[in-house]
């Protein structure tokens, strides 16, 4: 066991041997496929929460058909700055995880609707994103293929679900990252101060598809829900995601907060409503992130960064995260002053180096200030953590050539998820599709 | 043939929920978790009907119970901890003793999934790891939760959602271009996306194990959760170059920004497709731009210096018009667009409380409280809600003697010999002030109760 590594060990366990263990035991090459014996439907357009949800379901296995018009999704041209690799864009790419891709016009052609009715008699997963009704009102909707096929699990995004009078009214309303961002209350947490200059003051949007993926996240753990039961008892069942719901739902805290407080939430910049310090710092070469909130940490942190004098105003986590705004802010320049002083890895060889003696002495009350340097999406690939669990994955497109995905989200001893091939073409699989499934 | 939003009407009937079956009934979950990120995980599967027993230490509990924002209580509970932990049963153990452990490991002859997120190998050191119970229950589910995995050379590293949110590189990107401002996602998204992922792979591990009668050991690290929602490495791995800080704009579609109204509100408004865009066109009252050669497709609309052009035509219509009216003019023509949402709307908003993705929700301990729903509704088994979160070690007597078979005199020597334990006098851990436990049943279970 290296050094750094003993820091955080408090405990006696054999720490080199277990690593190995389990990083053998999580291999997933030659392990079953969980959803082998699933076909799953993918005719979600222009949303990637559905495609999203369907990447999960074909990484644990399933035969997923992405059903796309003879042009292709519009999803295909979501993509950063326009940036596309001969018409594909970035994100369809990255999600173009173990599928097959087949063309059919759902939209105008009476043929493929019935021809996508013959497919999804043998599905077990359907996932849609039209209007609410509009695939129903081609006959086939949720209504229609729940007659020929009882068991099938059918999911549905849009930007206000399936019900509600307010579902009936906005039918028009698609769904997008930002409005299902917006509409669900993550912006909101997220800016400066009301007093800052504009546009920092804003609401501001997270970084990252917050609102799809956490849309197609859901779709998926309602539709893996839905398939235990399928399992049990042969019935399948609808499932219905709302965009405007996804945040909000996942996290919970605006609902709450909302009705015990009756009032929203401030922007309050870089600071938590909960926890303090826990957040990022400028340092004399870039920031890092400090997390010490709990009483002893904060200690800890205190003697770190030579500001022990300040031990008796901000004793209590009550004390650090008031509600007044200037009183947090206050403690949070005295702490900056310090980290400014230090590079970011002086800083983090100061906190382990103290973790280091709390660990072996009990009368440090243990506290554990944990500070890291903080990194870009582009820096976290080439930490040595993620290329021992095979985190990040050289992949090969026929056409697209190579290109790197995030994968192996979570590693399972029997049945773990994994990205076998990559594929974008448009109709790539239709002779396959029709030869397999509709040839009877 | 019945309007459609009739039948789904029907389909999704709200006061039918509870009578509807469980897609996880007569799964038993061991909840060793602490925080948000497992005891997410743990909440989901007991939403869908498994039953969870929470297991925490007598007097101290779960750390998160008082963590609420601002220090503000309600009840003298936790209010947010209520979203976190309902639907479990509560049990106070003393870890450290040996009798604990036999209690522990009893309860693991019955239970199917077991989900710890202690610092890796502290669980298998203290004897409740995946190593102990596969050996009593070989077809174990067991579930550890971690920031960096169980396994490489970071796994002893502690965490919380911030280094996550650190280690996988988003907490760079919700911010301002060219500048260093920059924030953390907020509410712990770090916890509760990896949670969800957690939740999915154990579902998928209970369908393994119905399929082959196998268990399995989950090692879910919530940097990986959050790096798989990043196409942000594919764009690197292509390009050569980061995608970088954006502030409002989503750099994926055109126009696509949060902009303020006529009356002051905040509004996100987007056109995803070449489709969308032309109705937005149209309801400005520019239909021209629909066929302008910078604008009329999706790849040159998406060009940085077309996009900029866009993105200021787009503000100065917004700045003109109310958010209600812009919100109701985008619905009518079929392009995306929000009014940002806050704590109150979300709370108040009555769509939501019709749908069930907000709920008023009646518990017999704390009376009325708003909590989410479901992200997901599902038409068949619904999730539902049964009770909120309890004080600690309120279901001592319900899981011991209903569960385990122990008898009032056994649960008595436990409590003496402080194997079992309950809450302290913080607000968190202890019953609301006007609420008497001695008159609970459920907190008496096969006692007498004076009533």
């Amino acid at each position: 066991m290296s050094s750094r590594e003993e820091v955080y060990t408090r405990h006696g366990g054999k720490g080199g041997d277990r690593g190995k263990i389990l990083a053998e035991m999580m291999n997933a090459e030659g392990k079953a496929e969980v959803l082998d014996d699933i076909l799953v439907l993918d005719v979600s357009s222009a949303n990637f929460a559905g495609i999203i949800c369907a990447s999960f379901l074909a990484e644990f296995g399933a035969e997923v058909v992405k059903i796309e018009p003879p042009e292709g999704d519009p999803a295909r041209l979501i993509t950063p700055f326009g940036v596309t690799v001969q018409g594909v864009g970035i994100p369809f790419m990255f999600e173009g995880r173990n599928k097959r891709y087949m063309t059919l016009d759902i939209k105008n052609s009476d043929e493929d609707r019935k021809t996508f009715a013959a497919l999804a008699k043998k599905a077990a997963v359907v996932i849609e994103s039209f209007a609410p009704g509009e695939m129903d009102s081609w006959g086939i909707g949720y209504r229609q293929l729940s007659q020929i096929n009882p068991g099938l699990i059918y999911i549905a995004l849009s930007a206000y679900g399936q019900y509600t009078d307010k579902a009936r009214e906005a039918v028009r309303a698609p769904d997008a990252d930002i409005t299902s961002q917006a509409g669900s209350g993550l912006p909101a947490q997220m800016g400066a101060p009301e007093e800052d200059p504009e546009p920092f003051s804003w609401p501001l949007r997270g970084g990252m598809w917050a609102g799809w993926y956490i849309s197609g996240l859901s779709a998926a753990v309602g539709g893996a829900v839905a398939l235990i039961h399928r399992q049990n008892t042969g019935e399948g069942q609808m499932v219905d995601v709302a965009g405007m719901d996804a945040y909000s739902s996942m996290v919970g805290m605006p609902a709450t907060i909302g009705f015990t407080w009756e009032k929203a939430r401030p922007r309050i910049g870089v600071l938590d409503f909960i926890l303090y310090p826990y957040g990022h710092w400028k340092c004399k070469d870039g920031f890092v992130a400090i997390a010490a909130p709990r009483d002893h940490d904060f200690r800890a942190l205190l003697k770190i960064l030579g500001l022990w004098e300040q031990e008796d105003d901000w004793r209590y986590s009550s004390d650090r995260i008031p509600d007044i705004l200037e009183q947090a802010l206050h403690l949070h320049r005295i702490i900056e002053e310090k980290t400014l002083q230090y590079t970011a890895d002086e800083l983090v060889r100061m906190a382990l180096n103290y973790s280091r003696k709390s660990a072996r002495s009990k009368w440090r009350g243990g506290g554990v200030p944990i500070v890291m340097k903080l990194m870009t999406p582009e820096e976290a690939m080439t930490n040595k953590q993620w290329h021992i669990r095979k985190a990040f994955q050289e992949v090969e497109d026929e056409k697209l050539g190579k290109y790197t995905i995030s994968a192996n989200f979570v590693k399972m001893s029997e049945s773990p998820p994994r990205v076998k091939w990559v594929a974008s073409e448009i109709g790539k699989d239709n002779d396959y599709i029709r030869k397999k499934y509709l040839s009877d | 043939m019945e309007d459609y939003f009739s039948y789904t009407a029907e389909l999704f009937n709200l006061d039918d929920a509870n009578q509807k079956p469980e897609a996880l009934k007569g799964i038993r979950v061991m909840d060793f978790s602490h925080v948000i990120f497992g005891p997410v995980a743990a909440r989901l599967l007991g939403d869908y009907g498994a039953e969870v027993i929470k297991l925490e230490l007598p007097f101290y509990g779960d750390l998160w119970r008082p963590a609420t924002y601002w220090g503000k209580y309600w009840k003298h509970s936790n209010p947010i901890w209520h979203n976190i932990t309902k639907n479990k049963y509560f049990l106070s153990v003393n870890l450290a003793l040996k009798q604990s452990k036999e209690l522990i490991y009893k309860m693991a002859e019955t239970s199917d999934v077991v989900i710890e997120n202690f610092a890796p190998g502290t669980a298998d050191a203290w004897q409740i790891g995946y190593e102990k119970i596969s050996k009593i229950n070989p077809n174990i589910i067991f579930l550890s939760c971690s920031t960096y995995g169980q396994f490489g050379p970071m796994r002893y590293f502690p965490g919380w959602d911030l280094l996550a949110q650190g280690a996988s590189g988003v907490l760079t990107l919700n911010g301002y271009p060219d500048t260093d401002v920059f924030y953390k996602l907020p509410d712990y998204v770090g916890d509760f996306v990896p949670g969800n992922f957690a939740t999915l792979a154990v579902l998928m591990a209970l369908y393994h194990r119905r399929k082959t009668g196998k268990g399995q050991y989950i090692d879910m690290a919530q940097t990986e959760g959050l790096m798989r929602t990043l196409f942000h490495y594919t764009y690197y791995s292509v390009t050569g170059e980061a995608i970088g800080r954006t502030g409002n704009t989503d750099p994926t579609m055109m126009p696509a920004s949060i902009f303020k109204t006529a009356d002051d509100k905040y509004l996100a408004l987007a056109c995803a497709t070449s489709g969308q865009f032309q109705k937005f066109a149209t309801a400005i009252g520019r239909p021209e731009l629909a066929t302008d050669q910078r604008f009329a497709e999706t790849p040159d609309r998406l060009k940085p210096e077309n996009a900029k052009v866009l993105t200021a035509i787009a503000a100065d219509w917004v700045k003109t018009k109310s958010g209600e009216e812009i919100v109701r003019l985008a619905d009518e023509a079929g392009f995306p667009a929000a009014e940002v949402a806050d704590d109150f709307t979300i709370a108040n908003d009555e769509w939501r409380r019709k749908r069930g993705s907000v709920v008023l929700f009646k518990d017999d301990v704390y009376g009325d409280l708003v909590i989410a729903g479901p992200s997901a509704q599902l038409s068949g088994t619904p999730s539902r809600t049964k009770w909120l979160a309890r004080p600690l070690g309120y279901h001592n007597r319900v899981v011991l003697k209903k569960f385990l078979g122990l008898s009032e005199e056994e649960i008595k020597d436990l409590e003496k010999k402080k194997v079992i334990g309950t809450f302290d006098d913080r607000p968190g851990l202890k019953p609301p002030v006007y609420y008497n436990l001695d008159e609970d049943p459920i907190y008496n279970y096969g006692k007498e109760v004076r009533s």
